[in-house]
C-alpha cells in the first residue's frame, strides 16, 4: 500500500484545494434488496460457523444482469425450490457445526448449559448480530428464544432447540438478503451497519468483522475519517485476495471455468481440471499485480509475467517453475502470449467445444473489458459459414462472409478483427503457427491502432482510452449492485478519472468508491 | 365448446381430481379418447429441448388422422395413437434475442421485457399457469427437471425462475428419499417436522415485517419468497397425513450417484432413463402433477453423442442439410419416446398415466441456423382423457399464432382462460381441431 494514498484521497475530499478535484453529486439510486450470491452465502457461513464444513451443493442459482451476478443480486427472487435448499442447507450445517467441537466455538460465543443460562441469550444475540449484520431487536432476539426453549421443553435437549433457533436466524430474509434501504425511507445515508455490509462484501466478499461491526455500533462509519479508517485496514488485510478473487469472477465469468465443454478429442489438453487451473491463473496474477504491489490495472492486460502449474505450463508450452502447483513464469516473444488476453482462463473460456471463436473472443474484449455495446445478433438471418477447405483454411477467410454481409458486419466490424488476432491460440489457448496448412494472419486494427502479432495486441489494448474508465464503472456497479444510473454518470466519470490520476491503482479505486457519495447513500423508493 | 365446459366444472370429484370420462366424448375424439374414469388426477408435463429441429425433416408430408411419423419423428412412431403433431405454427413475437425471444415468447405468450442483458419473462409460465390451477394439493406443486440443465424455462413471473434439477441422485433424494412413503405405509412421525415448521413460522414474520418497509418491487420479490416458505409449511404438514392410495406407486430403484461426462460427452441417454422413471413414479404417486422436464436448454452447446461441434453451433456452422443437427433432433425424439413410455407403462384404471396427462414438447425455435420462430416444433402427447384429440397431424398452412394450441392447452385444464397473450400475440380462440 502506497502511503501516499490517504493524502491523495484526504485532498481529494477537501475539494477546493488546487489540486483536488470536488466529488460530484448523485442523485442515488433507490434501494433494492440484494440476494446473498452463492460465493457471498458460502463466505458467510464459514465465518459463522467455522471451516471444513460440507457445504451445499446447490442454491438458488445466481443470475446474470447487465455482465454481473452482484446487478442479478438485486433483482434476483428466491422460487420455492430455493426456500426449500436453504432450509435444508441451514439445518445441514448447523448441525454439523453442532457436532463439531471446533465449529461449536465458532458458531457459540458462550457455551450455554442449560435454558436458564444467561449465556443463551449472549450466544443467540452474537450469533444474530453476525449473521444478519445488525444487532437483533428485542421482539427479534425474543423470538428466536421463544424458539429454541419451545423446542427444547418439547425434545429434551437444548442442542435440538439450538438447531432449530440458529436454523431460523440463517433462513431469515435478514440474513440472506441485504437490506440497504438508509435510516429514511425518502432516501438518505446507509445505516453504519448497512455500510458495514457494502463495505466488507466489496473489500472482503465477507460479512463485517467484529472490528467492523464495532465501529459500525459506534457510529464510527457515518464519518469520513471512520470509514477511510475502515477501508484502509481491510485492504491492508489479506481477506482483501477474496474480494478481489470475487470482483474479477463475476466479471470475467470465470465461474463458467468449472463446466467447461471441451471435445478431448479436439482438444488432447482439456480436462475437468483445465478450467479451475486457469482460473487461479488468472486471479493469483491478479492480486499480485493489484493488491500485492499496488500496480497498475492495465498491466492485467499487458505484463509478461505469470503464474502456471504443471498442466497449464504444459498448455503453454513452457517449463512448470514448480512440481507441484503454481509458480511465476516471464513470458517472452517467442511463446507469443501475454497478459489477460493470452491466458487459458479468457482463451477457453471464449471459444467452443471443438473450435476458437473470434467473436466471442472480440465480444469479451469489447463488451467486458472497454464496455463497449455490441447489439444482440439479428433473428432472422442465415448465420452459417463455410466449411474449412483448401480456398478457406483458416477462420479469417471462413468469416470474412459475415463481413460482407451488411447484417451480419455491423456488429462483427467490433468484435471479429481482435478475436482474430488471438486466432494463434486454439480452442482452449494451445499456440498454434497454422490452421489446416495456412499461417495464421493474426494482425489487426482497434480504434485506429494497428498490430502484426498476438503480443503486439495487449500494448494496444493496454493503450486504449476506455480500458480505465470501464474497469473504474464495473468496479462500481459491483460495489452498488446496479449499473450505473442518470444521477451516477458524473460520479462514473469523476472515479474514472481519479483511477487514471492514481495510475490505475485498484486500491485507490476500491477506496475512492468507498468514500465517494454513491456508496454511501440511497435514494428513495420508486 | 361452452357446454362442456359447464359440465367439467361440475364433474366427478374425487378428491380434488377432476376427470370426464363419458361415451359421447369419442364423438369428438374419435380416434384417441381413453378410458378415464375420475379416480385419477389430470397431469401436465411440459418437455423442452433446445436449438429447435430441421422442420422438412420433421414434419409430417399429410395432413389429418393416422399419419405416418417419420424423419425426426419416427421414434415416436409407437406412439403416434396417442400423438398430435402440430405444426406450421409461430411465434409471434419480435425475435430481438435470438432463442430468448422465442423461449419468452411461446412459454408466457408474450414478448420479454428488457434487453438482451437483463431480459426476463412478462409473466408467467405456461406450466406455472396450468399448476396454479391443478397442483396445489400434492406435495410438490410442480417439479423442474433438467437432463442436460438446470434450466427448464419455468417461471413464476418476472426474475422469478423456477430451477431444474439437473442431479438425478438429488432428485431422488428429493422425491423418493426419507419422506417418502408408499401407499398404505402411513404419514410420517417425526416431531422434527414440526420443529421445522416452528423455525418457518419465524421465517415468515421476519419477511413480514421487513416486506412492509419496502418498496413495491423488493416486495414482489419477498411476497414470491414468502409463497414459497409457505409452501414449504404445507408440505410438512402434509407428510404427517397419510400418502395418497395410487396402486401403482412404488418407490423406484436409485439412479446412479453420479453420470459423469465420457470423452467430455454427457451421458444423455442414461440421465434421461433414470429422470424419466423418477418423474413417472412422482405423477404415478401424486407427489406432483405438473412437471417441468428439460432435456437441454435453449441456446445450449452440449456435445451430442458423436457430433462433431456443439449443438448450437452446429445449427449455425454445419452446411448443406445439416446432417448433424438433424440426428441431434431425432436423437431428442428418442429420448421423448423413453419417458412416453414410462408414462405409458403405468396402469391407471383402464388406461394409464398417459392417457390422464397431457405432454407438450416443443423447442424454442425451429430452424436453428435461422432461429427461426415460424413453424415451431409442438407435440401434444397423452392427451388428458381425450381433451385434446390425438393421433394427428394439425398444419397451418397461414402461420398462426403458436399461442392458438397453446390456450387449447390451457382450457383443458379446467381454466377459464379467455385469452393468452397480449398485443400482437394475442389470441382468444384456441385452435378446435385439437379440442376434444
Amino acid at each position: 500500500m502506497s502511503p501516499v494514498l490517504p493524502l491523495l484521497l484526504a485532498c481529494a475530499q477537501v475539494g477546493d484545494s488546487g489540486l483536488a478535484r470536488p466529488v460530484p453529486e448523485v442523485v442515488p439510486a433507490a434501494p433494492a434488496l440484494r440476494r446473498l450470491t452463492e460465493a457471498q452465502y458460502h463466505s458467510a457461513i464459514r465465518d459463522l460457523l467455522g471451516p471444513d464444513l460440507v457445504l451445499p451443493s446447490r442454491l438458488e442459482p445466481d443470475v446474470q444482469v447487465e455482465g454481473l451476478l452482484s446487478v442479478g443480486a438485486s433483482v434476483a427472487m428466491v422460487s420455492p425450490w430455493g426456500v426449500e435448499r436453504y432450509e435444508q442447507a441451514a439445518l445441514d450445517l448447523v448441525e454439523q457445526a453442532l457436532e463439531s467441537p471446533d465449529n461449536r466455538v465458532v458458531m457459540l460465543s458462550c457455551e450455554p448449559s442449560e435454558l436458564d443460562d444467561p449465556c443463551l441469550e449472549r450466544a443467540l444475540d452474537e450469533f444474530g448480530l453476525r449473521a444478519w449484520r445488525r444487532r437483533l431487536t428485542e421482539a427479534e432476539l425474543d423470538r428466536i428464544l421463544g424458539l429454541v426453549e419451545g423446542i427444547t421443553l418439547d425434545s429434551g435437549e437444548l442442542d435440538i432447540g439450538l438447531l432449530y433457533g440458529l436454523g431460523a436466524l440463517l433462513q431469515s430474509p435478514h440474513f440472506l438478503y441485504r437490506s440497504e434501504h438508509g435510516l429514511d425511507p425518502a432516501g438518505a445515508a446507509l445505516t453504519d451497519y448497512e455500510l458495514a455490509t457494502r463495505l466488507s462484501f466489496l473489500l472482503w466478499n465477507a460479512i463485517p468483522d467484529q472490528e467492523l461491526l464495532l465501529a459500525a455500533e459506534a457510529g464510527e462509519l457515518s464519518t469520513d475519517e471512520g470509514l477511510e479508517v475502515q477501508a484502509l485496514r481491510m485492504l491492508e488485510d489479506e481477506r482483501a485476495g477474496q474480494g478481489l478473487r470475487n470482483l474479477l469472477t463475476e466479471l470475467y465469468t470465470l465461474y463458467e471455468l468449472d463446466d467447461l465443454d471441451k471435445d478431448p478429442l479436439v482438444f488432447t489438453h482439456a480436462s475437468a481440471e483445465l478450467g479451475p487451473a486457469a482460473r487461479e491463473e488468472t486471479l493469483l496474477v491478479a492480486e499480485q499485480l493489484l493488491l500485492d504491489e499496488d500496480g497498475d490495472y492495465r498491466r492485467l492486460i499487458s505484463q509478461n509475467r505469470s503464474f502456471v502449474d504443471p498442466r497449464l505450463a504444459a498448455l503453454y508450452g513452457i517449463p512448470a517453475p514448480d512440481p507441484e502447483g503454481f509458480g511465476q513464469v516471464w513470458l517472452d516473444p517467442d511463446q507469443g502470449r501475454r497478459g489477460l488476453l493470452g491466458q487459458a482462463s479468457v482463451l477457453a473460456q471464449f471459444s467452443h467445444a471443438t473450435s476458437s471463436s473470434a467473436t466471442l473472443r472480440g465480444k469479451f474484449i469489447r463488451s467486458v473489458l472497454l464496455c463497449h455495446e455490441i447489439p444482440a445478433p439479428p433473428g432472422d438471418v442465415d448465420t452459417t459459414i463455410p466449411e474449412a477447405d483448401s480456398t478457406s483454411p483458416t477462420l479469417r477467410d471462413r468469416i470474412a462472409v459475415h463481413m460482407e454481409n451488411p447484417s451480419c458486419s455491423g456488429c462483427h466490424l467490433l468484435t471479429d478483427p481482435m478475436g482474430l488476432a488471438l486466432e494463434n491460440f486454439d480452442g482452449v489457448g494451445r499456440w498454434r503457427d497454422s490452421e489446416n496448412g495456412a499461417t495464421i494472419d493474426a494482425s489487426g486494427e482497434l480504434d485506429g491502432e494497428t498490430w502484426q502479432t498476438p503480443w503486439e495486441l495487449p500494448e494496444v489494448l493496454a493503450e486504449h482510452p476506455d480500458l480505465g474508465p470501464c474497469f473504474s464503472e464495473n468496479v462500481y456497479r459491483y460495489a452498488v449492485g446496479h449499473s450505473l444510473q442518470s444521477g451516477e454518470e458524473e460520479l462514473g466519470e469523476w472515479l474514472a478519472v481519479e483511477f487514471e490520476i492514481a495510475d490505475y491503482s485498484y486500491r485507490s479505486l476500491v477506496l475512492e468508491t468507498v468514500m465517494s457519495p454513491g456508496f454511501r447513500n440511497v435514494g428513495a423508493y420508486e | 365448446m361452452s357446454s362442456r365446459r359447464g359440465f367439467l366444472t361440475g364433474a366427478l370429484r374425487t378428491g380434488g381430481l377432476v376427470c370426464v370420462g363419458l361415451p359421447w366424448l369419442e364423438l369428438f375424439a374419435p380416434r384417441s379418447a381413453q378410458a378415464c374414469d375420475g379416480l385419477f388426477p389430470q397431469r401436465f408435463i411440459l418437455w423442452f429441448w433446445g436449438n429447435g429441429n430441421r422442420p422438412e425433416n420433421w414434419t409430417p408430408s399429410q395432413d389429418g388422422f393416422d399419419v405416418e411419423l417419420s424423419g425426426e419423428l419416427a421414434p415416436l412412431a409407437a406412439h403416434r395413437a396417442k400423438l398430435a403433431v402440430v405444426s406450421g405454427f409461430a411465434t409471434k413475437v419480435a425475435n430481438s434475442i435470438p432463442h430468448w425471444s422465442g423461449a419468452c415468447g411461446l412459454f408466457t405468450g408474450r414478448p420479454e421485457v428488457g434487453g438482451e442483458d437483463d431480459w426476463t419473462v412478462a409473466g408467467p409460465s405456461l406450466d406455472q399457469v396450468i399448476a396454479a390451477e391443478i397442483g396445489g394439493e400434492t406435495i410438490y406443486r410442480s417439479v423442474e427437471v433438467g437432463v442436460t440443465t438446470t434450466e427448464a424455462f419455468s417461471y413464476n413471473g418476472p426474475n422469478s425462475q423456477n430451477p431444474a434439477e439437473a442431479d438425478p441422485y438429488a432428485l431422488y433424494e428429493r422425491l423418493f428419499g426419507e419422506t417418502f412413503r408408499e401407499p398404505g405405509e402411513g404419514g410420517l412421525v417425526d416431531p422434527s417436522l414440526g420443529y421445522r415448521r416452528s423455525a418457518l413460522d419465524a421465517v415468515m414474520e421476519d419477511l413480514a415485517s421487513l416486506e412492509s418497509r419496502l418498496g413495491s418491487a423488493d416486495q414482489r420479490r419477498l411476497e414470491q419468497h414468502l409463497d414459497g416458505v409457505r409452501e414449504l409449511e404445507t408440505r410438512l404438514a402434509r407428510l404427517e397425513e397419510d400418502p395418497p392410495e395410487y396402486e401403482a406407486c412404488a418407490r423406484p430403484s436409485e439412479p446412479l450417484a453420479e453420470y459423469p461426462d465420457v470423452d467430455g460427452r454427457p451421458q444423455i441417454a442414461e440421465k434421461n432413463a433414470a429422470m424419466a422413471k423418477m418423474v413417472a413414479m412422482a405423477l404415478a404417486c401424486d407427489q406432483t402433477r405438473v412437471v417441468s422436464y428439460a432435456l437441454s436448454a435453449a441456446l445450449n452447446n452440449e456435445l451430442w453423442p458423436e457430433a462433431s461441434d456443439g449443438h448450437h453451433n452446429l445449427t449455425h456452422h454445419e452446411s448443406g442439410d445439416q446432417p448433424e443437427v438433424d440426428a441431434i433432433a431425432t436423437y431428442n425424439m428418442e429420448q421423448l419416446a423413453v419417458l412416453l413410455a414410462e408414462l405409458d407403462a403405468v396402469d391407471e384404471g383402464e388406461g394409464s398415466l398417459l392417457d390422464n396427462s397431457l405432454l407438450l414438447a416443443t423447442s424454442e425455435v425451429s430452424e436453428g441456423r435461422t432461429h427461426s420462430l415460424e413453424d415451431i416444433p409442438l407435440l401434444l402427447a397423452g392427451g388428458l382423457c381425450g381433451r385434446i384429440v390425438t393421433g394427428q397431424h394439425v398444419r397451418s398452412y397461414t402461420a398462426e399464432n403458436i399461442n392458438k394450441p397453446l390456450l387449447s392447452v390451457i382450457r383443458a385444464f379446467g381454466i377459464s382462460q379467455g385469452s393468452w397473450g397480449a398485443e400482437d400475440t394475442l389470441v382468444s380462440d384456441g385452435l378446435s381441431e385439437i379440442e376434444g
